[in-house]
C-alpha cells in the first residue's frame, strides 16, 4: 500500500473512529513523524540473546559441551552415545559419566544412594576390565607385544582370584 | 532337561494355588546384575560375551541348583518364541545376537538369562501373592551366585546396570492380575492412573510395551534406588491387595446387577472354546478370560483353574507349532489352537487331537 501522503510504501497503519465514522490512514514513517503521529519506539537492545547465551553456558552448556566430549577410557562410549541410545558401556561409566549421570538418576529414582542389599566384595574399578580394554586396543593396533604383556597380566590376575 | 521336557509339562507358577489365587497369577521379582570385570552387554566384543557366559556357566554348575542350561543363540527362532510364550526369557533375549543363553528351574520358576540387557537377569516366579516367599528364594540364590561371580557394584550408587533406571537394588518386583470385571466395568483406567501416580508401573502379560492380553496385568515398581528390597516389596504388598478388592467389588456388582448377562457370556465363552474348529489366538486370550473368570464366580463347575492358567500359554503360536512338531502358518494354527482346546475341554471325555 502506498502512503496517502507521498507514494513511498506506508508503514504506518491508524485507524480511529470520529462521530462514529470509521478512519484509515496509512503513511509512510517519515510522513507520519511530520504529521505527529507518535510513533512507538523500537525496543532497546538490552542484550537479552547474550543473557541467554550465558544462562545456557552457566547451567548446560558447558557442561553439554564438555560431557559432548567425554569418553570412557575403559569401554570407550562417550556421554552423548549414551543419551542416544539409554545404555552404558561399562561400570566405570557411573563414575566417568557422574555429572551427567547424577541428575538424571535424582530424577528416575527421586534419590541418589542405595539402600539395601549389599554386595559381598565390592570392587568400586575393576583392574581387569582395564587391562581387557587395552588389550582390545592392543590388537586393535597390532601391537602384539603390548598385547602378550597385558594377556599375561590378566591371566597372573585370574590365578590370584 | 531339554525343550521337549518343557512342552510335556506347565510352570508352577500357572497352577492356581497361594494366596489370592483367584486374581493373582503368579508373583515375580527379578534382579539386575552384571560382572564387574567386564562391558555390559551391549558394549561387549563377541569374545568377551562368550568369556561372560562361561564364567556364569562355571558358576551355575558349581551350584546345586539343579538348573538346566539352554543356549539361545545356536537356539531356532520357533524355540526362542516357546521360551518367551513361557515367561523363561524377555524378547530383547530372544531377538540378541551373540553368546547368550538361559538357565531354568525344573519347575519353570527359576530363569537366570545371561547376556541379556544386563549380564545376569535373575528371576523367580511363584503363583499366588507370595512376594516374601519369592523374595528369601531369589535373595538366597543371588548370594549363591555371589560366591563365585564378582558383581559390578558401587557403595554410593549399589548394583550397578546397562541401564540407569536399574541402578540400585536392581530390583523389579512385580504381580501379575487377572482383572477382567475392572476391564468390563470399565474401571481399569481409573485403576492405572491411580497406580501411575505412586510410580508403579501397569504392562501386560508379556511385558514392555505389549497390550494387555486376556485382562491379565502386571504391576510393578519403577524406583530401584533409595528404597531397600524390602521396601519396595512392601508398597507392593500394600497396594495389590486394594486392587484385588476392588476387581472383588466390581465382579460382586456384576453378579448382583447382571448375574444372567454374566452367566450367559461366561457360558457362551465356554461353548465356544469346547467347540470351534478355527480359533484365533485374540479370541482364544477374550474367552479364557471369561472362562477363568466364571470358575472362579461359581458359574462354571467342571474345569480346573489350573487348566485354564495353562491354556493361556498352551494356545500360543510357538506352544502349538512345538507341539505339532512343524511350523505352521496362521490359518493352520487357528485349527490346531481349536482343535488343542477341544480335546483339553472335552469334560474328561478323551478326543485325540486332530
Amino acid at each position: 500500500m502506498k502512503c496517502q501522503h507521498c507514494q513511498d510504501e506506508a508503514t504506518v497503519h491508524l485507524t480511529d473512529t470520529v462521530d462514529g465514522e470509521r478512519r484509515e490512514l496509512h503513511l509512510c514513517l517519515d510522513c507520519a513523524r511530520e504529521a505527529g503521529v507518535d510513533l512507538p519506539e523500537s525496543p532497546p537492545n538490552l542484550g537479552l540473546d547474550a543473557v541467554i547465551q550465558s544462562l545456557i553456558v552457566n547451567n548446560v552448556g558447558e557442561l553439554v559441551g564438555e560431557l559432548a566430549k567425554l569418553a570412557c577410557p575403559d569401554c570407550g562410549l562417550k556421554f552423548m552415545e549414551f543419551r542416544a541410545i539409554g545404555r552404558l558401556g561399562c561400570p566405570h561409566d557411573y563414575q566417568v559419566f557422574a555429572k551427567g549421570l547424577d541428575p538424571l538418576i535424582l530424577r528416575t529414582h527421586g534419590a541418589t544412594r542405595h539402600v539395601g542389599k549389599v554386595a559381598r566384595r565390592r570392587p568400586e574399578l575393576s583392574e581387569r576390565l582395564r587391562l581387557r580394554t587395552q588389550l582390545k586396543n592392543a590388537i586393535a593396533r597390532e601391537d602384539y607385544e603390548l598385547a602378550a604383556q597385558l594377556r599375561d597380566q590378566l591371566r597372573s590376575k585370574d590365578a590370584d582370584a | 532337561m531339554n525343550l521337549d521336557d518343557l512342552t510335556r509339562n506347565s510352570g508352577e507358577w500357572l497352577r492356581g494355588t497361594g494366596p489370592e489365587s483367584d486374581i493373582v497369577m503368579c508373583s515375580r521379582i527379578r534382579l539386575a546384575r552384571n560382572l564387574a570385570d567386564f562391558p555390559f552387554s551391549n558394549r561387549a566384543s563377541r569374545g568377551e560375551k562368550s568369556e561372560i557366559e562361561a564364567n556364569v556357566k562355571s558358576c551355575l554348575d558349581s551350584t546345586n541348583l539343579n538348573l538346566a542350561y539352554f543356549d539361545v543363540n545356536g537356539m531356532s527362532s520357533l524355540d526362542r518364541q516357546f521360551l518367551v510364550e513361557r515367561q523363561l526369557i524377555s524378547r530383547e533375549l530372544a531377538n540378541g545376537e551373540g553368546a547368550r543363553g538361559v538357565s531354568i528351574g525344573s519347575e519353570e520358576n527359576i530363569s537366570i538369562m545371561v547376556n541379556e540387557e544386563d549380564h545376569l537377569r535373575i528371576q523367580v516366579m511363584h503363583s499366588g501373592l507370595s512376594l516374601h516367599e519369592v523374595w528369601d528364594r531369589i535373595n538366597r540364590l543371588d548370594d549363591q551366585l555371589e560366591e563365585t561371580l564378582a558383581y559390578a557394584y558401587s557403595a554410593q550408587l549399589g548394583y550397578l546396570t546397562a541401564c540407569p533406571t536399574n541402578v540400585g537394588t536392581g530390583i523389579r518386583v512385580g504381580v501379575m492380575l487377572h482383572l477382567p470385571a475392572l476391564v468390563k466395568t470399565k474401571q481399569i483406567d481409573k485403576v492405572f492412573r491411580a497406580l501411575q501416580k505412586i510410580n508403579l508401573a501397569v504392562r501386560g502379560l508379556y511385558g514392555e510395551g505389549t497390550q494387555a492380553f486376556g485382562d491379565f496385568y502386571q504391576i510393578s515398581n519403577q524406583q530401584t534406588l533409595g528404597k531397600s528390597e524390602l521396601e519396595l516389596i512392601r508398597i507392593l504388598t500394600d497396594v495389590v491387595p486394594q486392587v484385588i478388592q476392588y476387581e472383588r467389588t466390581a465382579r460382586q456388582v456384576l453378579m448382583n446387577e447382571r448375574k444372567q448377562h454374566l452367566h450367559d457370556q461366561v457360558s457362551r465363552a465356554y461353548g465356544l472354546l469346547k467347540t470351534s474348529h478355527m480359533i484365533s489366538s485374540e479370541e482364544t486370550m477374550l474367552l479364557l478370560s471369561s472362562v477363568r473368570m466364571g470358575i472362579n464366580l461359581g458359574l462354571i463347575d467342571d474345569l480346573e483353574i489350573a487348566t485354564v492358567n495353562e491354556l493361556f500359554i498352551q494356545t500360543q503360536p510357538a506352544y502349538l507349532q512345538k507341539l505339532h512338531g512343524a511350523e505352521l502358518g496362521v490359518e493352520e494354527r487357528n485349527v490346531a489352537r481349536a482343535s488343542y482346546l477341544r480335546s483339553r475341554l472335552s469334560n474328561g471325555r478323551h478326543v485325540e487331537p486332530e
